[in-house]
């Protein structure tokens, strides 16, 4: 059986063509004068258009809006590792070798954080002559270096760590999946190879690893002990805890929240984590603070309508997060009207195979995700707060593609880590939603199964300023 | 937004359209009143009644007219405006008018201004009103008139007969993004919006975007004195020059969320001078005075952004007052065209407590200036001096009226 191991690529020793290039001064492009920027190392699976490397990468060659002007970090690009260019150069099997031997290949799943690339990456390829790949343009118009390797992108070809910062976005390029259905993207080996050279060295950097910090929670709470370990900050998750909200609302600090619905379109192994991440981001400022999770539920099919029959999901909550979106399918699409997708019937006609992720808290409190696919295509909240007059229920606004500025929230987060060397958010809330989300896979994996989980017993606290864009 | 009065009576309304057709102005706005809307966390269900309906164009394919009458039964197809006013009886007999003038299809001017019907529309039901001796509250969707003798007399006639009229654009009521009001009582200095879409019609959104903002300024609004429209090389030695700010434009553009990027395989960046020309073949700028010196300029900038955005310079502040008036556009990026709601919201508001929720002085002043826009734009870009405009002062509603709860 092939290990996801195998296509991390320690030995992606192939390919000496990737020499530095002498710094070009862009029309666009990063400032190379004043004081000295953040040098950042750049690590990913694929950098093509549409894929979240690019996206998040060019936030920091070309900037990105924020607050009211073009905002550029005072960070410098000086290497870039891309995993797939590494792994073709070392002549990795391909989907169709991966499938011949009997792995199954990842389904493809949009999720910002989670799934498929925005552009099919072809299974035949020459060496790393790989179409659309973006990573030789930029290092030409931006003046960094393509490392052969991880370490060599936080060495940039010297014998010293030569980067004061780490972003790594790992997407589904090409890994494989395990039994559970879990896509095995590396985010932890990336991670680990960092840390190794930290180690080393003794010299740790911010490191960010956008979306899930591991589809396995040990590896995850490896990662966060290590980094601790090492004094070094370390943070990952998604952009939805960050985008703008309609209306601009945030749970009121220490409120008791009694119970959360977010809906949206998707699935597990895409735009799920996102959601999760949204959720927590409002949970967690509940009374009490963030207090664990004490069991956690899969539903698929008609077992999600069912359980908001037995009131183990609120419908009143799931009818407000509904009355927040702006994308009903149906007879929306059909004429335009405008509809009640709560009423009676409406959504088991529209949606074939719901999913809900049941959370239990171990405060009492409960959150239920529901991908809904075929409802909306938005992503809506709704929470009921003791004593407050009615739900409290906003929607992530998700600025559409190409600009997609939701991500440029998070790139201000992420900038904030660098510069600070403090880690905006607790990282045990990303923690947590990614022992929330491989929990789900979990029950998926035994039936759909009620699971205690003794190993989201995570406690934190919320940042006390809401840190969601809304200025 | 006002408080609004619980009464068990619920207000019948007529309403009054061009063309009843998916995401048609008219489609947007009655099916609110019909079918209910997402409106502070639940799904609304406006506490008055359509029981009536007029269409004036019902030809072609895609008509909705049947359809929405058959769920609706208490809504009667009318065949005439009177009809859908007096329900068959000789006098008014409904609470509440819904005017929808947008869309359709009607002759142009010779500047190239599409002759809605608002006016016609008007112009019948304040005949029943007339001769009914009573007169009730008239929502207006967008502009008042292609003809700005029209459009005072509309003003001028729901003054006489006392009953209030508001309307205006979606712009000025929907989400900002991000969620800020302009200061009431701040010095402006001048004002940018950035656009898209053609004159004579989405030039009219820009205008309001702006002017919902710029009327909250110290004073109030005291008119506008002069117009000059700005096209093709002239819009860009303009910018050159400096006519507007190009700081302002700056600012504005950095609230979109729709800025096309500058290269091939860039998703978000900020274009270079060189890209701006190339992306946008067919600038429009209004660039306009007002009585108390306040410059303002509205930008359609077709091919660079696809959502409407304003920056103003504001005495005190360091850094440019700046927002996104959001568009949720169902043209790819939502389906529902939830900007309808605000606006729907506002006239259900006007239904209940008979008051307009702001004045329509704005929608007399940005109506005029679209016309005078056009009419610029007509004569090769010269500058329309407006006495006319010059005399619309007016104070605006303290409170604010956009979405945001």
């Amino acid at each position: 059986m092939l290990t996801r191991r195998r296509f991390v690529g320690y030995s992606a020793l192939a390919s000496a063509m990737l020499a530095s290039r002498p710094l070009l001064a862009s029309g666009l492009g990063q400032e190379s004068s004043g004081q000295h920027p953040l040098r950042l190392a750049i690590l990913g699976s694929v950098y093509s258009l549409g894929s979240s490397l690019q996206d998040f990468a060019d936030r920091f060659l070309v900037g990105y809006p924020w607050e009211g002007d073009w905002h550029m970090p005072p960070v410098q690009v000086v290497s870039l590792y891309v995993d797939q260019r590494a792994r073709r150069a070392e002549g990795a099997p391909t989907g169709y070798q991966l499938a011949m031997k009997g792995t199954h290949l990842a389904p493809a799943g949009p999720g910002p954080t989670g799934g498929r690339p925005a552009h099919p990456v072809p299974q035949h390829h020459e060496e790393i002559e790989i179409p659309g790949d973006l990573s030789e343009a930029r290092a030409h118009q931006f003046g960094f270096r393509i490392a052969r390797n991880i370490p060599d992108a936080l060495r940039c070809g010297g014998n010293r760590i030569a980067i004061d910062a780490v972003l790594s976005v790992v997407e589904q390029d090409d890994y494989p999946s395990n039994d559970r259905g879990q896509i095995l993207l590396p985010t932890y080996d990336f991670f680990e190879q960092c840390a190794q050279v930290f180690e080393e060295e003794k010299h740790a950097v911010p490191f960010f690893s956008y979306g899930a910090l591991s589809f396995s929670l040990p590896e995850a709470k490896t990662m966060v002990a290590t980094a601790q370990r090492l004094n070094l900050p370390l943070q990952a998750g998604s952009a939805f805890p960050f985008t703008w909200r309609l209306p601009d609302i945030d749970v009121p600090l220490d409120a008791p929240v009694e119970e959360a619905v977010i809906v949206g379109p998707g699935s597990l192994d895409g735009e799920a984590f996102d959601a999760l991440e949204a959720l927590q981001a409002m949970m967690e400022r509940r009374r009490g603070g963030e207090t664990g999770v004490k069991a956690v539920q899969l539903l698929e099919g008609d077992d999600v309508w069912a359980a908001g029959h037995a009131g183990r999901w609120s419908k009143e909550l799931l009818s407000s997060a509904l009355s927040r979106s702006d994308t009903p399918l149906g007879l929306t699409v059909l004429d335009g009207r405008t509809q009640d997708l709560a009423a009676p019937g409406v959504l088991p006609q529209l949606v074939k195979n719901p999913l809900a992720c049941s959370i239990e808290y171990s405060d009492g409190s409960r959150g239920t995700l529901l991908l809904l696919d075929g409802a909306i295509e938005d992503f809506n909240i709704a929470l009921r707060i003791a004593g407050h007059d009615g739900p409290l229920a906003t929607q992530f606004f998700l600025p559409p593609a190409p600009n997609q500025d939701w991500s440029a929230a998070l790139a201000a987060q992420i900038e904030a880590l660098y510069t600070t060397h403090r880690a905006p958010w607790p990282v045990e809330r990303t923690l947590l939603t990614t022992g929330l989300l491989e929990a789900c896979f979990d029950s998926r994996h035994q039936l759909n199964r009620r699971l205690e989980t003794p190993q989201l017993a995570i406690s934190y606290k919320p940042p006390s300023e809401p840190q969601y864009a809304r200025s | 937004m006002a408080q609004i009065p619980s009464s068990s009576h619920r207000p019948r309304l007529a309403a009054v359209v061009t063309a009843y057709k998916k995401y048609f102005h008219p489609q947007h706005v009655v099916d609110r009143f019909l079918d209910g809307y997402g409106w502070n966390g639940t799904y609304h269900h406006p506490p008055m009644d359509v029981v009536s309906l007029y269409v004036d164009q019902r030809e072609g394919e895609g008509d909705l007219t049947q359809e929405r009458a058959d769920r609706h039964p208490e809504m009667k197809i009318c065949s005439t405006i009177a009809d859908a006013l007096t329900l068959g009886t000789s006098k008014l007999a409904v609470d509440g008018v819904v005017v929808v003038g947008e869309h359709g299809t009607y002759p142009y001017t010779e500047h190239g201004i599409m002759k809605h019907p608002h006016f016609e529309f008007f112009e019948q039901i304040t005949k029943v009103f007339r001769s009914s001796g009573r007169s009730v509250p008239y929502f207006n969707d967008k502009e008042l008139s292609w003809n700005w003798d029209w459009c005072k007399q509309m003003v001028a006639t729901s003054r006489e007969l006392n009953f209030p009229l508001q309307g205006g654009s979606s712009l000025a009521v929907t989400w900002r993004v991000p969620s800020v009001e302009f200061p009431l009582g701040a010095v402006a200095r001048e004002a940018v919006s950035v656009g898209y879409g053609g004159m004579g019609s989405y030039d009219f959104h820009g205008l309001e975007t702006i002017q919902c903002m710029v009327e909250r300024r110290k004073g109030g609004e005291t008119g506008v004195e002069w117009l000059q429209c700005y096209r093709g090389d002239a819009f860009w030695n303009a910018w050159q020059q400096g006519v507007w700010s190009k700081e302002l434009v700056k600012s504005a553009l950095c609230r979109s969320s729709t800025l096309a990027p500058g290269g091939a395989t860039f998703t978000s960046t900020f274009p270079t001078p060189d890209q701006l020309r190339t992306l946008v073949p067919d600038p429009v700028a209004y660039n306009y005075q007002h009585r108390d010196g306040l410059r303002c300029t509205m930008l359609l900038m077709n091919g660079l952004v696809r959502d409407f955005t304003i920056a103003a310079t504001i005495e005190g502040h360091a850094r440019p007052f700046s927002t996104q008036m959001y568009l949720p556009m169902p043209d790819g990026r939502t389906t529902l065209a939830s900007f309808f709601t605000p606006l729907v919201h506002n006239a259900e508001i006007m239904f209940l407590t008979g008051k307009a929720q702001y004045p329509i002085e704005r929608t007399l002043l940005t109506s005029g200036m679209l016309i005078a826009g056009v009419d610029s734009g007509y004569n090769g870009g010269q500058r329309v001096e407006t006495p006319n405009l010059a005399e619309v002062h007016y104070q605006p509603n303290p409170e604010s009226t956009f979405w945001r709860s």
